[in-house]
């Protein structure tokens, strides 16, 4: 294993994307949240805003980049061929989207942290001033639970979307599967109502698992925030299931 | 026809280089079944998430001015040009046969508005003194007083003068005097209506004259008042008017007495009001009381915000991102297995390349774009009339152009795509960029606070959704008219147009690239 | 065949293959570097050069794909792009892996044919060419390397073309297909076309090309007949064999002939013909078995011509950069 996960973690290391895309999803995240923070001056009066989460908006976008990174990782290898020189090296298929999936998961953490964690920096610098709400320490009990949540959310989508890209092996066709999976439901959420509109949110990765980001007025979630990235991991799991089921039963 | 031909000169398609590129273009798409199987699925996929979104929607779940919801939806009158109207007011009235006049000087109009909150009912006792901008006042002739009847009237209104008005959507101002103590007469003559005003009685300026056909020789003609649901910042209270006449004078034969009658006022009706009214009259006086509106009905508040294309944006968002990856696959896809030099070996001029597989993955976006929504369409607006929902009434002039619309937008996405992929050579900066410019306004514009959405769907290439905007709006109805209430901020042209723009940049930056690039 | 043979004859002789002093940059690889020559019709001209020489990034030029720093290359007397329905003109084969494999082969030659506005039985026809019948209807993705040649071969003849410019199309043919390619080529060059063939392995050429442009480092190293080339190259070597190597060396070297022992049992004489050696040693006494007089090899001289003139780096830094 130790050896896969050093060939793994070479294959993505020389991929000349993949610090770009690193790069752009810290980028992404802070840039929406910093956009969406200080628009909010526009709305003040319009009752209590909950800063953290608002600050938090550039998930949206920054996970998107971020399903590009684990996209990929895998289904590049299969539009080269390469897969094959891989599976060659290693025949168990499985440990080698083992392997995959933890390097992808611990890039996909440090650059959620550094995402995270600049989105609160900047958004509360970004607050704008006497708007009369305040962005809490991220040491604060919900804001911390919002924030590691967050990097944990991303973390989930990535193996999400290294799943679906193992099953899937082509880029284009992927991405496109996993940002619907991801934003589609969001959408069809707002455009039903009650209870079919509940039923989604509950059950969508993106609206169960983004509650995380909430500190406040927790009980207009859908689901409760820890819940919701339950969700989101089960659809990781269920993804990374059928990614090893295929490999293990098809051609590669 | 011989193999060996004399080279090109150059500039110029008169050989048809365009169109054998164009054939080229399009056997390439159709040959490979994964794409056209891709396609299929686009149209399916909308029409099937319409239905379910449809289906989605049920009667009950209003939310919005103080209404409590029943199940089905209230009674929406239809006027005579096919759209949704309101139609109520306070009618003090008498039969017309025949030519005549009715001539009467408005004395005093004031008003009153609620200051209950939206979830209570309104009540007259609830409130302070005030004139809804587009309260009402003045002489209505009608051939019948079922709502969303024919009618003409002149009229004075609370902040926009005198007006003369028929048929719920015509209207033409008057001189813009202040409406106190003003002159109003309004004459018959056959099937032609004429609306006039005076400062005093005597020297009369005509305002404006309507024909309305099939007008039966007995009519009612008479005095009304109305005032609508008024609006500041998001919150719509009712509000309710009164008007004094004076010098009423009747010429023609016209036959009984005078009728107070509250015109569509019913429980059983969508508008809004404060209170139903009545009025009194003595001698060649009267005064009236009431509340409501004529004129297109648009306040979605009550109503709900469906129409026949607002079940249609999911399934047009899914189908453009199966759309999306096609038109990146279409052309990342030769750049991968190296393909487009073959292409480029075939049509060495390289803009023509770029623009037959810009028109064919156009057209095919077109295609299945409009038809995915000709089908949608039907489909989403008869689910919802089943579930007792309120659709806003559309002509096929308005059908036409959400079809043409989707398939311009459908079109416009894959270009745009298809540029993209030139430029990057690789499908998944293609379809990610395309995925997010146009599903993130909807996303991060529900967690925006006011107007910064407004400006995602004014300047983002997701301003072209506005073609699904058929909601009915109107100059003579105080409403904000904002994206939170399901109006797009743009036209359906302009925020095509504003796509366009930038797949016209796309498109150029894509032909830049792909002339100066080694292939 | 098609109506285009009976016109052709007369045009053919105008047509030509004119590369001059090309020069192209990628990086910090030259990757050509003067190159110029000319190819004429009626012959196969070899086109040949280790990996990184410039063979591909010349054809690439040639057809309009690649723009040089410097120079130009023409067909016919006209840049590539400015030609009408180039495949008409122009034949080639430039990577036969560049397929949509969900397509099939039929369907590639059909958009190809219509991109020329050339008729549908034009697709039969070269199909039937280059022997594909029974695969043409099949995904190209299932196609061997062999397949996508012959299918890459009739594309580039899809337009009947005066000028067929074909990159390494022996690459992944079996036996078989190899002499096949050999024959088609030289059915082509009798016909009065210009054929240039590439290759990185000169043997491939031998007995099919007329002429060879051998390149190295962006240039052309020479450009010469094939006979003349081996003639220069063989100069006289007599290889002889012997149980008794140094004896024979020494007699021979003793008649003024330059021997030299290089193996257990093997002489090299140079300078001298078969029949000289023979009188040589029958004179002195000395037994040998076989003595047999040396041909170079094209082979031989494209070693010689192309020591030193490798770009293994130039390769795989370009391959990195794509």
């Amino acid at each position: 294993m130790s050896a896969a996960l050093l060939a793994e973690w070479t294959k993505l290391r020389t991929l000349a994307s993949t610090a770009w895309l690193l790069l752009g999803t810290a980028v992404a995240t802070i840039g929406v949240g910093v956009a969406v923070v200080a628009g909010t001056h526009q709305s003040a009066g319009s009752g209590v805003v909950d800063t953290t989460a608002l600050a938090l908006t550039g998930i949206d976008l920054g996970q998107a980049v971020v399903v590009v990174l684990a996209v990929l990782a895998v289904a590049e290898e299969y539009g080269t061929g390469m897969v094959r020189t891989t599976f060659a090296a290693m025949p168990r298929r499985i440990i080698v989207l083992a392997a995959k999936a933890t390097t992808v998961a611990a890039l996909t953490a440090v650059a959620g942290a550094v995402a995270v964690a600049g989105s609160l920096l900047a958004g509360r610098a970004a607050l704008p001033a006497g708007s009369g709400s305040v962005l809490g320490a991220i040491t604060h009990g919900p804001a911390l639970r919002a924030a590691t949540g967050s990097v944990v959310y991303l973390v989930l989508v990535a193996l999400l979307a290294l799943g679906i890209a193992t099953a899937v092996r082509d880029t284009a066709v992927s991405i496109g599967v996993v940002l619907a999976v991801l934003y589609l439901p969001t959408l069809l959420a707002q455009a039903v109502s009650d209870p079919l509109r509940r039923h989604v949110e509950q059950l969508a990765p993106m609206t169960a698992g983004l509650g995380i980001r909430a500190t406040t007025n927790l009980s207009a979630l859908p689901i409760s925030p820890w819940e919701g990235i339950g969700v989101v991991a089960a659809w990781a799991a269920g993804a990374l299931v059928l990614a090893g089921l295929l490999l293990r039963h098809r051609d590669p | 026809m011989s193999a060996v031909e004399a080279p090109t000169r150059p500039g110029g398609d008169r050989d048809g280089g365009l169109r054998s590129a164009l054939r080229a273009e399009w056997v390439k798409f159709r040959t490979v079944r994964g794409w056209l199987i891709g396609l299929g699925v686009a149209g399916l996929l909308c029409v099937l998430l319409t239905y379910l979104v449809a289906n989605g929607i049920h009667s009950g779940t209003c939310t919005g001015t103080g209404v409590t919801c029943r199940s089905g939806h209230p009674r929406v009158p239809t006027g005579p040009g096919g759209e949704a109207v309101a139609d109520s007011y306070r009618y003090l009235s008498r039969p017309l046969t025949g030519d005549g006049s009715l001539t009467a000087q408005l004395a005093s109009f004031t008003g009153r508005v609620s200051t209950n909150p939206v979830n209570v009912a309104p009540s007259p006792s609830a409130t302070r003194p005030g004139l809804a901008d587009w309260a009402k006042a003045g002489i209505l002739l009608t051939p019948d007083t079922t709502p969303g009847s024919s009618y003409a009237a002149v009229l004075a209104t609370g902040r926009h003068g005198i007006r003369f008005q028929y048929d719920y959507t015509h209207d033409r101002p008057g001189r813009g005097a202040p409406a106190a103590s003003r002159w109003l007469r309004l004459t018959r003559h056959a099937g032609t209506i004429t609306g006039y005003e005076s400062a005093d009685g005597v020297a009369w300026h005509e305002v404006g004259v309507a024909h309305l056909a099939g007008l039966p020789d007995t009519v009612r003609v008479g005095l009304f008042v109305t005032s609508p649901v008024s609006f500041h910042g998001q919150t719509g209270r009712p509000t309710q008017a009164t008007a004094g006449f004076r010098h009423l004078t009747v010429t023609g034969a016209t036959g009984g007495g005078w009728r107070s009658r509250a015109v569509g006022t019913s429980r059983a009706d969508f508008y809004p009001i404060l209170a139903a009214g009545g009025a009194r009259s003595t001698g060649d006086t009267a005064v009236l009381t009431g509340s409501g509106d004529i004129a297109p009905a648009v306040v979605q508040g009550v109503l709900g915000t469906n129409t026949a294309a607002s079940s249609l944006l999911l399934g047009l968002l899914v189908g453009s991102v199966v759309l999306i990856v096609l038109a990146a696959l279409f052309v990342t896809g030769e750049y991968r297995r190296g393909l487009i030099r073959t292409t480029l070996t075939a049509t060495p001029k390289r803009g023509r390349v770029l623009a037959a597989k810009a028109i064919v993955i156009g057209g095919v976006g077109f295609a299945i774009g409009a038809l995915a929504a000709a089908v949608a369409m039907p489909v989403g607006d008869h689910i919802l009339t089943g579930n007792g929902v309120y659709v806003f009434p559309a002509g096929p002039g308005t059908v036409s152009r959400v079809v043409v619309g989707c398939g311009l937008v459908t079109a416009l996405v894959a270009v745009a795509v298809l540029a993209l992929g030139v430029m990057l050579r690789r499908s998944a900066g293609a379809v990610t960029a395309g995925v997010v410019v146009f599903v993130l306004p909807y996303l991060i514009g529900a967690s925006l606070p006011g107007t910064a959405e407004t400006w995602l769907f004014r300047v983002t290439p997701a301003a072209a959704f506005s073609v699904l905007g058929v909601l009915p709006r109107s100059s003579l109805v105080d409403y904000p008219y904002t994206f939170a209430n399901g109006y797009y901020p743009l036209p359906p042209w302009a925020g095509l147009l504003v796509l366009a723009g930038y797949v016209a940049v796309a498109l150029g930056a894509a032909r830049l690239t792909l002339q100066r690039r080694d292939a | 065949m098609t109506q285009p043979t009976t016109e052709r004859t007369e045009t053919v002789t105008e047509q030509r293959i004119e590369v001059s002093g090309l020069r192209k940059r990628f990086g910090a690889t030259q990757a050509l570097d003067g190159m110029s020559f000319t190819v004429s019709p009626g012959r196969v001209t070899g086109f040949v050069g280790p990996n990184g020489a410039g063979k591909s990034t010349t054809i690439r030029v040639i057809l309009g794909l690649d723009t040089p720093d410097e120079g130009r290359a023409l067909v016919g007397g006209v840049p590539y792009r400015r030609l009408r329905r180039p495949l008409r003109h122009v034949g080639a084969l430039v990577d036969a892996a560049a397929l949509q494999p969900s397509r099939t082969g039929r369907n590639h030659l059909l958009w190809l044919a219509r991109s020329q506005r050339l008729p549908v039985r034009r697709i039969d026809e070269v199909i039937e060419l280059v022997g594909l019948a029974g695969a043409a209807r099949r995904k190209a993705g299932g196609f061997s390397l062999g397949m996508r040649q012959r299918l890459g071969i009739a594309a580039a003849m899809l337009g009947d073309p005066p000028v067929v410019i074909l990159d390494e199309p022996f690459n992944g043919m079996d036996p078989e297909g190899i002499i096949w390619i050999r024959r088609f080529l030289r059915s082509l060059a009798a016909e009065g076309r210009v054929v240039l063939v590439s290759s990185h392995l000169m043997g491939e050429l031998q007995g099919t090309a007329d002429q060879v442009v051998v390149v190295g480092r962006g240039r052309v190293v020479a450009d010469a007949p094939v006979d003349e080339l081996v003639a220069a190259e063989s100069g006289g070597r007599v290889r002889l064999r012997t149980a008794e190597p140094a004896e024979a060396a020494a007699a021979l070297r003793r008649d003024g002939l330059a021997a030299t022992v290089a193996a257990r049992d093997t002489v090299t004489v140079t300078g001298a013909d078969a029949q000289r050696i023979v009188a040589v040693l029958a004179r002195s006494g000395v037994p040998f078995a076989e003595v047999t007089s040396q041909r170079a090899s094209l082979e031989d001289v494209y070693l010689r011509l192309t020591s030193g003139e490798s770009e293994y780096r130039a390769v795989l830094d370009r391959e990195q950069d794509r």
